[in-house]
């Protein structure tokens, strides 16, 4: 064994003790690190501009300002901030210099206190440092005053309002085509614009969807990988284009001002873009959820589930609204801002929608903790409630207004005690009496479907006990009752309508899934669409309780034009998703809105149908005098329908004459041809010719036939 | 009493109408299978049919009875041709033989084998050669044959007098004939094919002399007018299209929505009779109601559809149109011909455009 013993650690520490010390060799003083950039200040511009007597006061409020944003550099020199004067009368120059401790805080600084009031006269501006140096370098041009670009009339995009026969225009997208055709309601509809200049052009007018906006003055058509281009007037001329890469959905304003694009991607911090029409401006952009709306305690599947909510506009551009969790967030247009920056409070909002022709919305939320469920009535920009409805054991609410905002619908779906069974009953809101009376419509049925009666006051509703069932009853109720109070001694007898709910007609066993009202009211279609549905389409007059039954399988929408005059069943597919199955059946059917058929036309694929929607360019006063000599107008129309109808009839016949007489020249020189070759022919035949009758005998043959005999006594 | 007079003179009155007015087709159920071809004589008295169960079947035009079959193959009958006089009747079958029958007696006076499925059958001209065309099997290819049958012979060599080979195509694709017919005065044979394409050959030396692509999609049947002077081929791009056969330019197109099987020329009116339906394969998952298993009608010059007849529930295979233009017969899917008896109102039909000028036509011309 080794006897060297190796000293410990301790002893070795021990020996070096004092030796070496924590102590700096070199004392330095305790100066603080050397900045280097200017991050941490900030120069405000704009301040008033104080004189002498007033300085400490205004130093004193914007020490206020600046120190509430974060910590001052603050030192026993120097407070923070600096507010120079002139040295000859001693007042501010109207500017300050702000140092905070923090990079953070310099940057919040200028965040918040640009653009701040601080009265009426004084808004300020605030830059870091830097920038406010590279400014104060800029050499001062000389201002030229802009050239205005030349004005470029913009196309009459309401020209084809003013059509001679008073037609209706559709869209339609098929294959690699855009077809923009005129209907006049009774015959073959005739093309307008087909894109032929783009194709001219070696391009197609459209690959994706296409959208009229709501007054019909412009098409949208969609480029996904680009945005969208609006074409307008006689010649669809190129009208402006809105750059909204991936976009999926395109949506107008009502008053066609704004044009909104959503691509649809969550992604996306600017899935949804607002832009101006009539600059082409872009205005503001939105992702596509709002913040927490899609909760995060969620599973990532429930999570791809959620629906993003989406942008309602009201009636008159003037407001932009979307729910958020709890919240309705309503942007006035004007800026792009919420409506006096805060957002409307909606605990529990799961639905809201604007009134059609009001700044009124309606939204409902389910019970919570310790308040029933509710519909609220709000009026904007006040956000006054209008009116509160309480429900209990509501399961779901939904929302139908009258397309005039004459009567707003919830159906509200409610659960038993026990939450097994589910029944409905409807609240109907009559907007136009004063304080907004609520009727109750108990329903034991389930409710499929709802619609108002435009310019009525009736609505149709689907009905049925099991709603699985496949025969289900259609109701119409009125919301308006004519009481008739007979004679009466020397009163005449009078009517009188009141307000007052009542049924007007059920059918029962019916084969529909979907209600189709005519923009005119009176008439309404009935529809059993969709994949596994016959396709059956009844149309109904509810005046005259007239009934018409026709078919169109497959069909997957019902499209009334917007006089009402014409409808149109169609069988489209998606552009994307390859849905072979439709390929046989895809087109379309016109039918006029007694159910006659007009028109039919097959694409081996179809996307998709629009009609052109229409929008008034009379007054009120002018409508109703439209309505006055509507007889006289009708005599005109007659004429001209008659005079139409002659001239096409007689145009085809001279084609078919043409056609027919070429053909007959062709038969005639085959046949003069045949002749020749008869001798060949007989030749072929050992001398037999097939033509001549007398091979044939005649032999006259009399059958008679007993029917019955019956023997009567006279 | 009167009102006894009177339902007595209406009742027989009734009766004694024109009886095709209101009168129902007549089934002809005698196929357990699919209907393949159904075809007229000559004369117009008689009706033949061909179909998947292995027993082609002669019938009465006028009445609908049958009058007997003609048994001996053992698979598939695809076609069959009948000659000038109706007495000895040619099948196509897919046991790979052609057999000639005696009409009256049903007997076989021949039966010529071939390398595969045998697809069409054409009497010449003069009804003393026949050509056939059949499917290529296992090594050998499709072909066309032509045999000799004298009018008279007892005994017939099974040695086709001329055969073309039907090779692969250069791109390895196999192109089956689908039908062949003999043009006027025996000048050419004239087949079909499913790639679209109609060749015309020389019936002695076997050189092609034509080639061209009426469609795109198979042609599935070709008709000609008793002159030969057109005809009109159906195929599966859903059109029908009518050619004139001397310088087969293409003169009308008839479009539909289904794929086309048969078209027939009426020969006493401007009219084209057309019948198909979805494909037999997709058939049983759309309901019979929106299958389109009409026979259509077209007027010849317009290329409008006027009319159509509904009553089968498969596609439309075959359609004959009886050459007095009394009545037409269509064989479908569903194992049924039906002949209908055209009504009054539809031969006293007159064409849409009447033959004389019409008040303000040449006004509108000027």
């Amino acid at each position: 064994m080794s006897q060297t013993v190796e000293p410990s650690l301790e002893d070795e520490s021990a020996s070096l003790d004092g030796y070496f010390s924590d102590a700096p060799l070199v004392l330095k003083p305790n100066y603080p690190p050397l900045r280097e950039t200017f991050d941490t200040a900030v120069v405000i511009t704009n301040l008033p501009k104080a004189p002498a007597a007033k300085v400490e006061k205004l130093s004193k409020v914007v020490g206020r300002l600046v120190s509430k944003i974060g910590a001052l550099a603050e030192s026993d020199s120097f407070p923070g901030f600096q507010l120079p004067v002139d040295p000859e009368t001693g007042g501010t120059l109207g500017f300050a210099f702000v140092e905070y401790q923090s990079m953070d805080a310099a940057v919040q600084a200028v965040k918040s206190l640009h653009g701040y009031s601080l009265d009426k006269n004084h808004t300020l501006n605030a830059f870091p440092y830097e920038r406010a140096m590279h400014l104060a370098k800029l050499e001062q041009e000389e201002f030229k005053e802009p050239k205005p670009t030349p004005f470029k009339e913009k196309p009459d995009t309401s020209k084809w309002l003013l059509d001679p026969s008073q037609r209706d225009q559709f869209v339609i997208r098929h294959a690699n085509e855009t077809v923009v055709n005129w209907s006049d309601g009774k015959n073959v509809p005739v093309v307008d614009y087909d894109g032929s200049r783009e194709k001219e052009a070696g391009v197609s007018w459209c690959k994706y969807y296409v959208q009229w906006s709501p007054h019909g003055s412009y098409l949208a058509t969609m480029v996904p990988e680009k945005g969208v281009i609006l074409w307008g007037g006689e010649k669809y001329e190129k009208v402006s284009r809105f750059p909204a890469p991936g976009v999926d959905i395109v949506v107008f304003s009502p008053c066609e001002n704004f044009l909104m694009t959503n691509n649809n991607n969550p992604k996306d911090p600017e899935a949804i873009k607002v832009f101006s029409i009539q600059s082409g401006e872009f205005l503001r952009a939105f992702p596509l959820f709002p913040k927490g709306f899609v909760s995060e305690d969620l599973s990532p599947q429930e999570k791809a589930q959620v629906r993003p909510p989406i942008f309602q506009w009201s009636h008159d551009d003037k407001y932009l609204a979307r729910m958020g969790k709890d919240i309705i967030s309503v942007y006035d247009t004007q800026t792009m801002k919420l409506l006096d920056s805060r957002s409307l409070i909606a605990s529990g909002i799961q639905e809201f929608q604007f009134s059609p022709t009001a700044n009124i919305l309606a939204y409902w939320s389910p019970e919570s903790s310790n308040s029933p469920a509710h519909v609220d009535i709000i009026e904007l920009p006040s956000r006054n409630k209008l009116r509160q409805k309480n429900l209990f054991n509501v399961t779901k609410c939904s929302m139908v207004w009258h397309n005039e905002g004459t009567y707003l619908a919830v159906k509200v779906t409610r659960h038993t005690k026990s939450k097994k069974t589910l029944f409905n009953n409807l609240e109907l809101f009559r907007f136009k009496e004063p304080g907004i009376p609520i009727e109750m419509l108990e329903i034991k049925d389930a409710v499929m479907a709802l619609a108002w009666e435009p310019r009525g006051d009736r609505f149709a509703m689907i009905h049925a006990e099991n709603p699985s069932s496949t025969k289900v009853n259609v109701s119409f109720y009125g919301m308006k009752k004519t009481v008739v109070t007979p004679a009466k001694g020397k009163k005449k007898q009078e009517s009188t309508v009141v307000n007052e709910l009542h049924l007007i007609e059920t059918l029962s066993g019916k084969q529909c899934n979907c209600i189709f009202w005519s923009p005119a009211g009176q008439n309404i279609i009935l529809a059993s669409l969709g994949d596994s549905a016959s396709g059956a389409l009844e149309f109904y007059d509810l005046n005259a309780k007239a009934l018409v039954m026709k078919e169109h399988y497959r069909s997957n929408q019902v499209l009334w034009d917007p006089s009402g005059r014409t409808v149109v069943s169609v069988v489209s597919q998606p552009i994307h998703g390859g849905h072979f199955k439709f390929s046989m059946d895809n087109g379309y059917i016109l039918w006029n809105f007694q159910g006659k058929l007009l028109h039919q036309q097959s694409f081996e694929t179809f996307y998709q149908f629009q009609w052109r929607p229409r929008h008034s360019l009379l007054s009120e006063e002018e409508r109703s005098k439209v309505i006055k000599n509507l007889k006289k107008y009708e005599r005109e129309f007659d004429r001209a329908d008659k005079e139409l109808a002659l001239k096409l009839q007689l145009q085809a016949t001279k084609a078919k004459r043409s056609l027919r007489t070429d053909f007959r020249e062709k038969i005639f020189r085959l046949k003069e041809l045949k002749r020749q070759q008869k001798e060949a022919r007989i030749a072929l035949m050992n001398g037999y010719d097939s033509d001549d009758e007398q091979n044939y005998v005649t032999k006259e043959v009399n059958i008679e036939t007993i029917l019955s005999s019956k023997e009567e006594v006279v | 009493p009167q009102s006894i007079c009177c339902s007595r003179r209406k009742s027989p009155r009734q009766l004694t109408t024109q009886p095709n007015h209101t009168m129902r087709p007549i089934l002809l159920k005698g196929h357990e299978r699919s209907i393949t071809a159904v075809k007229y004589n000559y004369d117009g008295d008689l009706i033949f049919t061909a179909s998947k169960d292995h027993t082609p079947s002669m019938w009465r035009a006028e009445s609908g009875e049958r009058i007997g079959t003609f048994n001996g193959h053992k698979g598939t009958i695809w076609d069959l041709d009948v000659d000038r006089f109706s007495t000895r009747l040619l099948t196509a079958s897919a046991d790979a033989s052609v057999n000639l029958w005696n009409c009256e007696t049903g007997d076989i006076l021949h039966s010529f084998t071939h390398h595969g499925p045998a697809r069409g059958v054409a009497w010449s001209d003069g009804c003393e050669m026949f050509a056939t065309i059949n499917d290529p099997f296992v090594d050998h290819n499709a072909q066309i044959s032509v045999y000799d049958a004298p009018i008279g012979a007892d005994s017939f060599s099974d040695l086709p007098r001329l055969e073309i080979d039907l090779p692969k195509q250069s791109d390895g694709k196999v192109v089956k004939p689908t039908n062949i017919t003999w043009l006027n005065l025996n000048e050419a044979l004239f087949v079909t094919f499913d790639n679209g394409a109609i060749r015309l050959y020389d019936p002695f030396n076997g050189e092609e002399l034509e080639e061209f692509f009426p469609h795109e999609k198979k042609i599935n049947r070709v008709s000609f007018n008793r002159d030969k002077t057109l005809f009109i081929t159906s195929s599966a791009d859903f059109t029908a299209k009518l050619y004139d056969v001397v310088d087969l330019h293409h003169l009308k197109t008839y479009k539909t929505d289904r794929p086309v099987n048969d078209a027939v020329i009426s020969e006493t009116k401007d009219h084209i009779l057309i019948g198909g339906g979805q494909d037999a394969m997709s058939v049983t998952t759309t309901s019979g109601k929106v299958g389109k298993f009409e026979t259509r009608f077209f007027h010849l010059v317009y290329e409008e559809e006027f009319g159509s007849v509904k009553g089968h529930f498969g596609p439309i295979n075959a359609l004959a149109v009886d050459p007095n233009g009394l009545s037409y017969a269509s064989g479908a899917e569903d194992g049924y011909v039906r002949l209908h008896f055209f009504d009054k109102s539809y031969l006293d039909m007159k064409d849409p455009v009447p033959e004389d000028l019409q008040e303000g036509e040449e006004e509108s011309k000027q």
